[in-house]
């Protein structure tokens, strides 16, 4: 049995197991039946969609599984963001003054599942949605622009959540 | 006793202010307006399923509030892959 | 108790009608996206809070719990799509004009 095959086993099992923690969560009841019918099929739908949800280039324990006190945190840091972040939308929107720029940056971040987290951040804090991201290239719409350089509004919008990921993805 | 006055003023209100949002939907120059409209209305539909589920004591209104997001979601996605450059998203 | 749950109620009814009144005025399709980013996340996500205190520690908490989830991971991916699309559309995002910076383009023009 070589790299590959291994590597393939362990994609399957670990996608087995995110969907059975879905089945589990939005299923919500623990009869033995259910269970057994539920690992059956996130099995099946496992092995014809391992190859969409973990890529097989990316063969990085650390990549995978993030370190989840630093994410707890994370995740009560982004939601206080985002209530400070919707008064400022608030305010702008009853004053009427608004100033919309695209601006472009990059970001350090190296596995995937942490880009995508860093996107969704951005998104769901309220003045700035990302329009596009190609790599590690990101576009991002600002409601309320204070600048159109590229490493200073970077630092403005991603600054403290970028170094938090970072720590918790390493 | 004022909590359910409160639950139910809320859940006319969001009733009220979804068929305010479906303005934007009849109006919207462009279909990306229109989804936007259609993506406000699913949420507020969303809050007032939960709501109602918390103030009656109807459990299967959960299930629905859920499959209702879930649904929302995909076909949020089909609308945009069907209007969409061809071979994106 | 009681009044956590008036409280956010309260923040998620203002929320949801700024949002709303955002949508209706602001000029372009991607500042539309952004007050209703605003509106449906924290509107609908205070409402969530109020109703899991209002439930107090039960099954429909967890269950609340779950959607709650479900929405904060389903909406700004949604968001995500919308601006995507109209980016992909090629539509030309808004700009104010008339202010005292001008920059390379406006110059040009």
């Amino acid at each position: 049995m070589n790299v590959i095959t291994k590597w393939r086993f362990v994609r399957i099992l670990l996608t087995t197991g995110s969907l059975f923690i879905g089945w589990i969560l939005f299923s919500g009841n623990f009869v033995p039946a259910s269970l057994i019918i539920g690992l059956c099929f996130s099995f099946a739908v496992a092995v014809l969609t391992y190859g969409i949800f973990i890529d097989e280039k990316e063969a990085d324990r650390k990549g995978l599984l993030p370190r989840f006190h630093i994410l707890f945190f994370y995740l009560i840091y982004l939601l206080i963001k985002m209530y400070l972040a919707s008064f400022k939308v608030l305010f702008n929107v009853v004053r009427g003054h608004i100033n919309p720029r695209v601006v472009h940056f990059r970001t350090k971040l190296k596995s995937d599942l942490a880009r995508v987290i860093l996107t969704n951040s951005i998104t769901l804090t309220p003045g700035t949605i990302t329009l596009s991201i190609d790599d590690d290239h990101l576009v991002v719409h600002w409601l309320d622009s204070k600048t159109t350089h590229s490493k200073y509004a970077g630092l403005l919008i991603k600054g403290t959540m970028e170094k938090m990921l970072k720590r918790t993805f390493i | 006793m004022t909590l359910d006055l409160a639950f139910d003023l809320v859940v006319f209100l969001f009733l009220g202010s979804s068929v305010l949002s479906l303005v934007r939907v009849i109006m919207g120059p462009t279909s990306a307006d229109r989804l936007i409209g259609l993506n406000i209305v699913a949420a507020q539909i969303l809050a007032i399923l939960v709501l109602v589920a918390v103030k009656e004591g109807l459990h299967v209104y959960l299930d629905v509030a859920l499959v209702y997001d879930i649904f929302g979601f995909v076909g949020l996605l089909a609308i945009t892959r069907f209007f969409g450059k061809k071979g994106d998203l | 108790m009681e009044w956590i749950v008036y409280g956010f109620l309260f923040l998620g009814v203002v929320f949801n009608l700024i949002g709303n009144l955002g949508v209706l005025i602001f000029p372009d399709v991607y500042t539309r996206l952004q007050a209703s980013s605003t509106c449906t996340t924290t509107s609908v996500i205070s409402v969530f809070i109020a109703a899991m205190t209002a439930a107090g520690l039960s099954a429909v908490t967890g269950k609340i719990f779950v959607i709650a989830l479900f929405f904060f991971v389903s909406s700004p991916v949604a968001a995500h799509i919308i601006a995507r699309y109209a980016w992909n559309k090629e539509i030309i995002p808004w700009r104010r004009t008339g202010g005292t910076v001008k920059t390379e383009e406006e110059k040009n023009e």
